[in-house]
């Protein structure tokens, strides 16, 4: 563990600087302080020292942006669960109540019919109970019945299952907000796109900060991808080495982020809250160690936080912004590589 | 049956089975030359199309007698982690008529001390897309070497096939992303 | 026996078989062995040790998985000689997972079902001497073990940021490409072109077998099931592996000569590995199971005293289940992104298949369903696959679904039905087909007791360890984490104490073959009595080292689903 913390922390501490300096001045000055009550951006405490001395003034000019605390978790595993994780996108629903109304209800009957009937034929045709054998070998018509019925059973499930297909595959309006989720051996890239393309590097946060904040350990990120609540979000991914999973499941979102092309679904996050995923697709030695965090906000704290990160609020991209950026993103990317 | 005849038919039974092995091997290398072909006829994953001015003007003249439905197009652009070159969409959407030709432009600037060849992949989302997405230039279609600190404009010449009209699974797409990946290119 | 001709019968006496007997020294006898019940028996040994290996492996998954946190990982590497730094504890990780899978599926599974079984009973079952091609069948044994020497070598050569190849047994690239330098991939894939030569030629040989050396009168719809299964098996792996061939050749050309198939920056990709491993890699899930499902078959109609019922509905299911599971592999790829048509073909394709496989289960519960019913050992492990096999294949019914695999795909739901229908599902069978022939294989009756010993605590402990992971699975964990957040501990707890107690049954199943060797009875030819009728116990236990050499002629009134002899019952 402690080696992952370390290697954590270095990844971070340099992709942080990097960020902090050139586009999350603001923020970092108010995480900063805001970390002193409360804990998730641990990690941004490195930069206190010369935070503390702004804090008023940075106060005064920026709209307050706080990140949510561990009260507003709401996608996380509960100890000893048996069933899904609550959701919280409207396909995530509607295939929850696929799963508990539809499927579960077939399959146990199923289950439990086949070990009632291995349980007649123990008790009713053991050797003490029916000393001599029939010779039946066939019977047309419950054969016919054991095939047709099986069939119903599908159509009734293939129903639900194909619309529940068609809504995942609804595609995005054209001003969905679109987020670009790409895997890195080990950590993730959330790219703003849409809001003069910023980057947020996403490590997953030390223990020793996890259990300070109240987070969980191995779920909780140094850097959550932030996302307005109730608002069609065009999320796109992207691997950049190997192939990588960007999964939540209490959202019913998942997709691969495979090297040479994009994949893209849309995703709309009902409540404000926090949502935890990970990486699900193996992708080498710190696959279980790459988390996904996202904090679902109201639009004016969404946009609060992408100015306080440097970016722009849709519609008022500059051109000159945009060729900016991507240099410094290259660098990042380059020095990553460097790195791994 | 006699033992002669009995090794005889093994013989051909054996025969027979190592030929349909050997076909299956066959069919699993010729896999990535169809799959090639099957991707680039339907699109398949999002893969584009390919056009000549020709088609080009009949698309046009088609799109404008269908009446113009327009598309919002988004430029997507990636670097492998092994590439040092810095890859961007000049703008980042733009609306298109369909089948109006339009030319979309990408910077790429190499930020290493050496000479670097890149090579592009692509696709666009929504998947079913792909076969209406015509390219008739592009930068992908050969490698690009830059120099150290160099940066160049890569333009892309593309138009939106009016057969989208008639495709009930494109009813509801507003946008088409169009995204790029440069990797290092292997060297030959 | 009825089904027998006279010239060959179960009434020849030990000393009758000087020259069936004759048997070659011990080196030429099981290193150069060309017979048929020999090589069966190699695999067999073979399969039991690569299974200890590959349990074993699974035992320290299991300690890792019983609390959060690294438990034992570092301890492995530094064992094997590493610093034990993070990283390479996490490739140790997935170095185990890659063993233990392909292991499991190409070391065990498949050498027992079709070397072992096969190789033992479909010649017999059929009324031939011995498989078309001896030689060949010694070549496919020691192509396997080659095979599995070579998985074994790769653990201990670099594969990246430790030694071993960690890419999972799906070997995807670019992980297994670019992802992992050094020559322990190379290795493990090497392993897979042996094993999979090894299982082409043995599937030539089972069906020209199975075509050309029938005894006289046993036409294809007398064929036990068993050969039924075998015969399906064969034609998968003759169309499946080539694929798998093809592909990992492809990537050890990416890996090692520039190629660039897989490799989006040649002009590859990544996704078609994928769909060329699943086209190979669903079939073989079918492969693990189909011997499975004869076996259960006989041992059904054999200890319930009567025929199997719908004897033509239950071979052509299992033809219907291998073509079918030749155009569902994408169901294993929900989550690459398939456009929505693609999605939704696989999701009806998928659910097909649940169709053949309910035949299949009805009819082994009519069949039993008014028989005579006795519950000896293999008879108790058959009940449990069908209870077993059914509740792996319910969760398989709610995966097929594209929009609920969304949320399931590479989590511990996955793990748990495909545990359920292999580790639960074809291992019960190999038990139960265990303790159906090992009197007949090694002429010894192991105890009854001990077998039913072993599976009650095998049923409890692999409950254990695997019914916990579908809670795991729906919570969202993934697979192939070698850790987890704490919210997971109670269920993962749970798993690891199911396994110690699986651990017991294996202990109970060597104690069992030792009690057999020492101190159990002679087999009779036919020890199971009257529901045993198809032709393996018309022989002695073991059969003589050559058998039927005057082809046994089966009566045309004995056809394979009516073959119970009119002898009164026993009781």
């Amino acid at each position: 563990m402690s080696c992952a913390r370390n290697r954590t922390e270095s990844v971070g501490q340099m992709n942080f600087g990097e960020i902090a300096r050139k586009r999350l001045h603001i923020l970092t000055i108010l995480a900063a302080a805001f970390t002193l009550v409360f804990a998730p951006q641990a990690a941004m405490a490195q930069d206190a020292e010369s935070a503390e001395a702004v804090v008023e003034e940075a106060a005064a000019e920026a709209p307050a942006f706080e990140h949510f605390g561990a009260d507003m978790i709401k996608g996380q595993p509960e100890p000893g669960g048996l069933t899904f994780q609550q959701q919280y996108s409207p396909n995530g629903e509607y295939a929850l109540w696929m799963h508990d109304a539809i499927l579960m209800p077939i399959i146990t009957v199923i289950s439990i019919f086949v070990l009632f009937l291995l349980l007649w034929v123990v008790v009713r045709y053991r050797r003490g109970a029916n000393p001599v054998p029939s010779k039946t070998s066939h019977n047309t018509l419950i054969e016919v019945v054991w095939t047709v019925i099986p069939v119903i059973i599908l159509l009734v499930i293939a129903v639900p299952s194909i619309r529940l297909l068609a809504a995942q595959y609804e595609a995005p309006p054209e001003d969905a907000i679109t987020i670009k989720a790409n895997g890195y051996q080990w950590y993730w890239t959330y790219e703003y796109v849409d809001n003069g393309g910023f980057e947020v590097i996403s490590n997953m946060m030390p223990e020793a900060d996890a259990l300070a904040a109240n987070l969980p350990v191995q779920l909780a990120v140094d850097n959550r991808m932030v996302v307005p609540v109730n608002t069609p979000l065009r999320i796109q991914t992207f691997g950049a080495d190997v192939i990588h999973a960007f999964g939540i499941p209490s959202l019913w979102f998942k997709m691969d982020a495979v090297p040479g092309r994009i994949n893209e679904k849309m995703l709309t996050i009902e409540e404000e809250g926090i949502y935890y995923g990970q990486c699900m697709e193996l992708c080498g030695a710190r696959h279980g160690y790459m988390p996904i965090a996202i904090e679902a906000r109201s639009m004016e704290d969404y946009q609060a936080w992408v100015l306080a990160q440097g970016g722009t609020i849709s519609g008022e991209e500059e051109p000159a912004v945009e060729v900016e950026v991507p240099a410094e993103e290259a660098a990042e990317t380059e020095e990553a590589a460097a790195e791994a | 049956m006699s033992a002669a005849t009995l090794d005889h038919r093994n013989r051909r039974t054996m025969l027979i089975a190592f030929g349909i092995a050997l076909a299956m091997l066959g069919l699993g290398y010729a896999a990535v030359p169809l799959y090639d072909l099957f991707c680039r006829v339907t699109g398949f994953g999002g893969t584009t199309q390919v056009a000549t001015e020709a088609e080009a003007d009949l698309a046009e003249r088609l799109a404008a007698s269908a009446g113009g439905r327009s598309f919002s197009i988004r430029f997507d652009a990636n670097t492998a982690t092994d590439m040092p070159w810095t890859f961007r969409p000049v703008q980042v959407t733009d609306t298109v008529s369909i089948g109006q030709r339009d030319m979309a432009t990408y910077t790429a600037r190499n930020n290493s001390s050496v000479p670097v060849t890149g090579t592009a992949t692509f696709n666009v989302e929504p998947e079913q897309a792909g076969r209406y997405f015509n390219k008739i230039q592009c930068f992908c279609f050969t490698e690009q070497t830059l120099q150290p600190g160099q940066e160049v404009r890569m333009p892309v010449l593309y138009y939106v096939d009016p057969a989208v009209l008639d495709d009930p699974n494109m009813e509801g797409v507003e946008q088409i992303t169009l995204s790029y990946t440069f990797h290092r290119a292997k060297p030959e | 026996m009825a089904t027998t001709a006279e010239g060959f019968d179960a009434h020849h006496d030990e000393h009758a078989h000087d020259h069936a007997d004759h048997k070659p020294g011990f080196f030429a006898r099981w290193f150069m062995s060309t017979n048929h019940k020999d090589i069966g028996t190699l695999y067999l040994i073979f399969a039991i040790i690569a299974g200890v290996i590959g349990g074993g492996i699974s035992g320290l998954m299991r300690w890792e998985l019983a609390e959060p946190g690294l438990q034992i990982m570092g301890q492995i590497v530094e064992f094997l000689g590493g610093e034990g730094t993070f990283d390479q504890q996490g490739h140790m990780w997935n170095v185990l997972i890659t063993a233990h899978g392909l292991i499991m599926v190409f070391f065990m599974v498949m050498p027992a079902m079709i070397g072992g079984f096969g190789n033992w009973f479909v010649p017999l079952m059929i009324g031939a001497p011995d498989m078309a091609f001896p030689r060949m069948n010694n070549i496919s044994f020691w192509l396997t073990v080659a095979g599995f020497l070579s998985l074994m070598f790769s653990a201990f050569v670099p594969g990246g940021v430790g030694l071993g190849a960690g890419t999972g047994w799906t070997v995807y690239a670019p992980l297994s490409t670019t992802g992992s330098v050094g020559p322990a991939v190379d290795f493990a894939i090497f392993s897979l072109h042996l094993a999979g030569a090894g299982s082409i030629l043995g599937a030539t040989n089972f069906i020209t077998t199975i075509f050309n050396m029938r005894a006289p009168g046993m036409t294809l719809h007398k064929m036990p099931l068993f050969v039924w299964s075998v015969l399906v098996t064969a034609f998968l792996l003759l169309l499946a592996l080539p694929v798998l061939a093809a592909a990992i050749t492809m990537l050890l050309t990416d890996r090692n000569f520039g190629t660039t198939f897989f490799d989006p920056a040649g002009g590859g990709d990544p996704v078609l590995y994928q769909h060329l491993f699943w086209f190979f890699g669903h079939p073989e899930v079918y492969i693990m199971i189909l011997p499975g499902f004869g076996m259960i078959s006989q041992i059904v109609a054999t200890f319930s005293k009567k025929p199997v019922f719908g004897y033509l509905g239950m071979a052509y299911a299992m033809v219907a289940i291998g073509v079918v599971g030749f155009i569902v592999w994408a169901h294993h790829m929900y989550t690459v992104g398939l456009d929505v048509n693609t999605k939704m073909y696989f999701t009806a394709a998928t659910m097909v298949i649940a169709v053949p496989t309910g035949i299949k289960i009805f009819s082994w519960i009519a069949t039993m369903w008014g028989g005579s019913i006795e519950f000896k050992s293999p008879m108790v492990w058959a009940m449990g696959f069908i209870f077993l096999f059914t509740v792996g294949g319910v969760t398989g019914v709610v995966l097929a679904n594209g929009g609920i695999d969304d949320n399931l795909h590479d989590t511990y739901y996955v793990v748990a039905h495909f545990h359920y229908v292999l580790s639960l599902g074809a291992v019960t069978s190999m038990f139960a087909g265990w303790y159906y022939w090992f009197p007949k294989m090694f002429g010894r009756m192991h105890s009854e007791f001990l077998s039913h010993l072993q599976f009650w605590i095998f049923f409890i402990g692999v409950n254990m360890v695997f019914f916990p992971m579908h809670f795991l699975g729906l919570q969202g964990m993934a697979r192939r984490y070698p850790d987890y957040t704490p919210a997971f501990e109670q269920w993962n707890h749970v798993a690891s104490l199911g396994y110690v107690i699986t651990l017991i049954s294996v202990a109970v199943f060597f104690i069992n073959i030792i009690y057999a060797f020492v101190a159990g009875k002679k087999a009779a030819p036919n020890y199971w009595g009257e529901g045993a009728t198809t032709l393996e116990w018309s022989l002695s236990s073991p059969p003589p080292f050559h058998q039927f050499e005057t082809l046994p002629v089966i009566e045309d009134h004995h056809s394979a689903d009516d073959h119970i002899s009119p002898a009164p019952a026993k009781a």
